[in-house]
């Protein structure tokens, strides 16, 4: 699936992001118009959230930030030949995901997960004392298992069915703002994600078990 | 204190809800500002390709000078390639110029011994006398002076063969009505005409086939004049005559096949 045409649509369904979406274009006219520290702007907004998109897509924090860094770079030197036609951050998405999908191309055998640091403050504590009854060092390093079997199985999805599962489960967009991003039917996302949670049920069944 | 059976299970939607929770701390931001700086001023440093400036130049407006220069170097390759070359002007050379004897050419011709003159002059020395050895000799005279070719070729014959003298004539009375006939006369056509001289001449006297050959040559029209109507309805009724006596003569014949005897025939039939 060619997924630089995946993130081309604006994700403008809801009142909420049409707000996002004019800011950032009056903030890209500036830059447009010679301004260039407003991209800072741009940068500081969506930082975090094309992190979380490349890190899931490569599984590995290093790869992540130089393929961030890579695609606002990027998104910089095209800044001019951006017209409009679809908000700001499904543009940048859009050079996000073909950077990382080349760099995933070149590095197809390369399998090196390096976890982020689970911030416990914002996880749903009620949620990781169901997973185990394990305390202290023990449940860390539970947690930390846990983790990478989660990160091998999503490896294990074809790059769509991660993409949905991504998009869906860890960055809260709905399947039609999904349907809008990949250029594809509701039904179809639909079935994407039926299969991705079933292989990953499959894939860590035994540690859901506990 | 639950049991552990009774404990609700975590589904993957659960699990994949965690990694919302994964994010980098602080100083990882710090650094990946400080790289991009350093990544931004090393793109601004390092000269792009000249193929990816391409999109940039064009986006500044600049389609339009560049699509009018393409346009007008298409028009004028076009131009080129596929206009009508213009008539190249044959050079009035002695051998080009079939001239009538006594005749001065208008435009100035260079002097040229070409093969036809040389050939000419081989001819003329195979056959002929003085008159043809003077005109070789004014054939490579100056510049200014037109070589009489046909003369060349034509005029001792012409003085034995009616025919050729009669071509000849021909060719001088044209001159006047299309002055560039003669340097549009190409060698070969010359060399055509002249060896038609020459089959004219052999040919034995017979008026009718004689005529229509000159005609051809001459530029007459092959068919005859039209015939009075008169004429044309006798003729039509002669034929006419011809092919019903013909359709006569076959039905005869026709009829004395039929008329023998039916039961041989329907014997051999059945």
């Amino acid at each position: 699936m060619n997924l630089s045409k995946v993130f081309t649509k604006a994700i403008i369904s809801s009142p909420e992001r049409q707000l996002e979406a004019d800011a950032d274009l009056a903030v890209v006219k500036q830059v447009q118009a010679g301004d260039v520290a407003a991209f800072d702007q741009l940068i500081v907004k969506y930082r975090e959230r094309v992190f979380g998109v490349v890190y899931n897509l490569t599984a590995n924090r290093e790869d992540a930030s130089d393929l961030t860094q890579d695609a606002f770079i990027k998104a910089f030197q095209s800044i001019n030949r951006f017209q409009g036609s679809c908000s700001f951050f499904t543009w940048l998405y859009r050079i996000a995901v073909n950077t990382t999908l080349s760099h995933l191309r070149k590095n197809r055998l390369r399998s090196f997960f390096s976890l982020e640091k689970l911030q416990e403050d914002g996880v749903n504590t009620q949620v990781l004392e169901q997973l185990t009854d394990k305390k202290g060092a023990d449940r860390d390093t539970y947690l930390q298992e846990l983790k990478e079997k989660l990160n091998e199985a999503m490896q294990k999805l074809s790059i769509p069915h991660r993409t949905v599962i991504t998009l869906f489960e860890i960055d809260g967009l709905s399947h039609s703002e999904i349907a809008e991003v990949m250029g594809c039917s509701e039904g179809t996302v639909r079935s994407r994600l039926h299969y991705a949670k079933q292989f990953l049920q499959g894939e860590l069944g035994k540690y859901l078990r506990s | 204190m639950p049991e552990l059976n009774q404990r609700p299970k975590v589904t993957v939607e659960d699990l994949l809800h965690l990694k919302r929770a994964e994010r980098p701390d602080v100083e990882f931001w710090t650094k990946f500002e400080r790289e991009l700086r350093q990544k931004q001023l090393t793109a601004l440093m390092e000269k792009r390709p000249w193929w990816q400036e391409l999109p940039r130049f064009l986006t500044r407006r600049a389609y339009l000078p560049v699509g009018a220069s393409a346009v007008l170097a298409f028009t004028l390759v076009s131009v080129k390639y596929y206009a009508p070359a213009p008539l190249a002007q044959v050079e009035l050379s002695p051998t080009a110029v079939p001239v009538a004897p006594g005749r001065d050419l208008p435009a100035p011709v260079a002097p040229v011994s070409s093969p036809l003159v040389n050939r000419s002059e081989s001819a003329v020395a195979q056959s002929e006398d003085d008159s043809a050895a003077s005109s070789a000799q004014t054939a490579s005279q100056a510049p200014d002076e037109a070589v009489e070719l046909m003369p060349l070729l034509v005029a001792p014959r012409a003085a034995e063969k009616p025919s050729a003298r009669l071509l000849a004539a021909n060719l001088s009375r044209m001159e006047p009505v299309d002055a560039d006939f003669s340097s549009r006369l190409s060698t070969p056509a010359r060399e055509q005409i002249t060896a038609a001289a020459e089959e004219l001449a052999s040919i034995p006297t017979n008026t009718t086939r004689r005529n229509r050959l000159l005609a051809r040559y001459e530029g007459r029209q092959l068919n005859p004049e039209p015939a009075p109507p008169e004429v044309v309805r006798q003729r039509l009724a002669r034929r006419l005559g011809d092919i019903e006596s013909d359709r006569g003569s076959r039905l005869a014949r026709e009829i004395d096949t039929f008329s023998t005897p039916m039961p041989q025939i329907v014997a051999l039939r059945f």
